[in-house]
């Protein structure tokens, strides 16, 4: 008779749906890509080249990146396609550059999966579905502290602020404020050029032990080295590796927390004075798998900016 | 004048507002505006960041570039009580509630230029808005109280990218014309006979239905009515913003514009559908541009034909009555959430429609900086709105003045009355108790009590009209501070709930 095992049926069931809810702990999204490119106007695709100079200057770009499988989880790609399109601009003054960054995600795509009890929704977002959506809004200051706009060694400081926007259940935001601030250096020396950071990403959110999610605060470090070669007499190439991290320092270091990648860029660009043309791709892959990291990543950019006119210091 | 002339207020700033400028412009973003209410010309000696620049000689206006300009308004509007004898009858939800309700938006907008090649221009303009609107936006057809209030918006701030396109102009010969400098324009000389084409992500009404007159509504009058024809469904998403393209033929005093762009995948909401070859929005647009009396005038015809996933008011009935299962409550299809099991819905008979309207535009200056305008459109009213509002006809007329005649030459007032109309079948509809994307507040009484709506139809289906009377005062030639009276009658087109409806509202706008 149904009657007399209902009650144990029951007690199953409910112990099903108990187990069930600590294996599905829901993750809430967050910002999966820990790829932060440049300001409009600061030379690489990543680091910052502080060539800010002269009275009123600026730059307008935009850029376009793919990258495959930015959110691994227990080998598990959550996200895995993310494309986006980035508007940027900014204004300098003398040494100062005042910047924003628009990104808005065209794709981003990926699978549910259940990981370690906690379920990660699928993202789910293209342009049809969210057709106006940016991701965080970039607000940021760069200032140059030491050297000249060409000189063999600039030192700088940058403090950038994240406005969040983008919708959260699709890995394109915290849904909080962050900001990053950061030692910026670079140079110029003959054919060779150079810049690096080492900075911190504030970063409120920290989930603490939900893999992949944020983990707070981040140490951010980058570097980049670049031969510089003439095309023709009004223009110039800059070909070098981008190597770029970041951290946190609750997990400092850990393989599965810090994300890692290098980035092969090249950069063609006008050397007059005045409005100038830069166009920029750069191709690379993640070191490790951990999250942020992506199998691959694709960038392109086409850039205004007001031109120095000035040829590097030998 | 020209823009870049030097003024006495231009020549006593220092280089430090400069800078001051510039941080400013730097740090718009992260205020960022809404709406899908195309941005007017700025005054040549409007206190701007671009003027700031010229007067220093750092920019150079006649030939831009690049050029940036921002807006943010803040709009507040108290409706005050009234009486209706029924409000979102049977489970209906559309009514406009009798109560007392204070709505605002508040948005800002980042308006950004550059010049990529000769004859191609790139705009991208990011905005921000948040709102709170009467009833949650029910209630009203086509005199919606606040130009601003998009579909679906919230009180927490959303930034959005409201236009990302590419423009491209092709000279084709006449007398060299003058562009100015304003936001969505670079300025630049162009011929009076070219060839332009828009591509990207805009809003119709940045390049159709503009009207000299009404010009910005950021600066003139705070009811929607106002803004464009209120029955012209313009295919676009809940904030007012389409993708497609836009070509232009321009020949000295002749016009002649059409567009092609995206609709909603579901009428009144955000997603796009990109099926451009299957939905689509047209929209044809001649205008003659004239002088009378040594006035400037213009006259603008436009058609449009929607291709869209709608629900026909016909439609809807007929399967109601064959079905009576087919009711509001029970469809799980898209639908907006009325309840009323015993009232017809679209959301049954949704299907590729086709929807088509035609209007006039006119305008007429008679005076300086005193203008007169009138709009007129009649849409079929066969099937939902998709897009705008629920008006099938309209009309609207009245007069913009400047302050010039009292020493206020920035001051802007207006009077204006708007008219609209809903067809017999979707009169129909909402008297059996349907609701739409916007109104419905319930079957007629009579209907509640069995007997055929016809008997109700002659006595509630009414012309909704707004009369609306408002005065802006500017400070500092960037600040305006305004005033506005409106009087709503017969919202929803339903006579039983005529109202009058008094909303009183404020406007606080600036343009750097």
């Amino acid at each position: 008779m149904p009657s007399s095992r209902a009650p144990r049926g029951w007690a199953l069931g409910a112990l099903l749906l108990a187990f069930g809810a600590r294996a599905q702990t829901p993750v809430q999204g967050f910002a999966a890509e820990r790829f932060y490119p440049s300001p409009a106007g600061a030379g690489w695709l990543v680091m910052d080249s502080l060539d800010m100079h002269g009275r009123l200057g600026g730059a307008l770009s935009f850029s376009a990146w793919y990258a495959r499988d930015p959110l691994r989880v227990g080998g598990t790609a959550v996200v895995t396609d993310s494309a986006h399109g980035l508007i940027a601009g900014a204004v300098s003054w003398e040494s100062w550059r005042f910047s924003f960054g628009f990104d808005f995600p065209l794709a981003v795509k990926g699978r549910s999966a259940t990981i370690g009890g906690y379920a990660y929704p699928a993202p789910d977002l293209d342009l049809g579905s969210h057709p106006d959506t940016f991701a965080d809004v970039r607000v940021g200051i760069d200032a140059r502290l030491l050297g000249d706009a060409a000189g063999p060694f600039r030192l700088g400081l940058g403090a950038h602020l994240w406005i969040p926007s983008g919708p959260v259940e699709h890995y394109v935001s915290d849904g909080t404020y962050r900001a990053m601030l950061r030692l910026l250096f670079a140079g110029d020396a003959s054919w060779l050029c150079y810049a690096g950071n080492v900075g911190v990403h504030v970063r409120p959110r920290n989930d603490g032990g939900v893999p992949g999610a944020p983990r707070g605060s981040e140490l951010l470090l980058g570097a980049a080295v670049g031969a510089r070669l003439p095309v023709g007499e009004a223009h110039r190439a800059v070909i070098g590796p981008e190597l770029f991290g970041a951290t946190p320092f609750d997990g400092f270091l850990h393989s599965d927390t810090t994300s890692a990648e290098a980035l092969l860029s090249a950069r063609i660009e006008g050397m007059g004075e005045g409005a100038q043309l830069r166009a920029k791709l750069g191709a690379g892959v993640g070191l490790g798998s951990s999250s942020g990291t992506p199998a691959w990543r694709l960038v392109l950019q086409v850039e205004l900016f007001s031109g120095t006119g000035v040829a590097p210091k030998p | 004048m020209s823009r870049g002339g030097p003024t006495s207020c231009a020549e006593a700033m220092s280089s430090r507002s400069v800078a001051f400028a510039v941080l400013l412009l730097a740090l718009a973003p992260s205020l960022t505006r809404a709406q899908a209410s195309p941005p007017g010309a700025h005054e040549d000696v409007a206190f701007d960041v671009m003027n700031l620049l010229a007067h220093h000689g750092l920019h150079d206006l006649d030939d831009e570039r690049w050029n940036a300009y921002g807006q943010t308004t803040y709009v507040s509007t108290w409706k005050l009580p009234f009486s209706a004898p029924y409000t979102n009858l049977n489970g209906s939800t559309n009514s406009l509630l009798p109560g007392a309700e204070h709505s605002f938006t508040w948005s800002a907008t980042l308006y950004l230029g550059a010049k990529l090649w000769p004859g191609g221009e790139a705009y991208f303009s990011p905005e921000l808005i948040a709102e709170r609107p009467l009833s949650n936006l029910h209630g009203i057809g086509g005199a919606i109280q606040i130009y601003e209030l998009q579909k679906g918006g919230s009180e927490t701030p959303q930034i959005y990218r409201a236009r990302l396109y590419l423009k491209q102009t092709i000279g084709l010969g006449g007398e060299p014309q003058r562009k100015t400098s304003d936001p969505l324009q670079l300025g630049t000389t162009v011929d009076s006979r070219r060839l332009v084409l828009v591509a990207g992500n805009f809003s119709v009404l940045d390049f159709l239905d503009k009207n000299g007159v009404t010009g910005d509504a950021h600066q003139t009058f705070f009811n929607m009515a106002f803004m464009t024809h209120a029955a012209w469904d313009f295919t676009a998403d809940a904030r007012g913003y389409s993708y497609g393209a836009v070509l232009e033929l321009d020949w000295d005093d002749w016009a002649v514009r059409f567009a092609h762009v995206t609709p909603p995948k579901n009428p009144n909401q955000l997603p796009v559908d990109f099926r451009l070859w299957q939905y689509f929005g047209d929209q044809l647009e001649l205008e003659h541009d004239h002088v009378l009396l040594g006035l400037p005038g213009a006259v603008r015809l436009l058609g449009y034909r929607n291709r869209v996933f709608t629900g026909s008011f016909d439609d809807a009935v007929s399967a109601f009555q064959a079905d009576p299962a087919k009711n509001a409550a029970a469809c799980t299809a898209y639908n907006y959430g009325s309840q009323n099991a015993e009232a017809p819905d679209l959301c049954w008979v949704r299907k590729d429609n086709v929807k088509v309207g035609i209007g006039v535009d006119l305008e007429q200056f008679v005076a300086k900086d005193i203008g007169l305008f009138f709009r007129a459109m009649y849409s079929d009213g066969q099937s939902e709105v998709d897009a705008f509002n629920t008006a099938d006809r309209s009309m609207s007329f009245g007069a913009v003045a400047k302050g010039s005649l009292w020493g206020r030459p920035f001051d802007v007032t207006g009077i204006g009355l708007g008219l609209s109309w809903i067809s017999s079948s979707h009169a129909r509809y909402l008297a059996l108790g349907g609701i739409d994307g916007f109104i419905g507040d319930g079957p007629c009484p009579e209907v509640v009590q069995g007997k055929d709506p016809s008997v109700c139809l002659a006595r509630r289906q009414a012309t909704e009209g707004v009369f609306e009377v408002f005065y802006s005062v500017n400070f500092f030639k960037a600040i305006w501070l305004a005033g506005d009276f409106q009087l709503l009658w017969n919202p929803a087109y339903n006579a039983d709930r005529s109202g009058p409806v008094v909303v009183l509202g404020a406007k606080v706008h600036a343009e750097f």
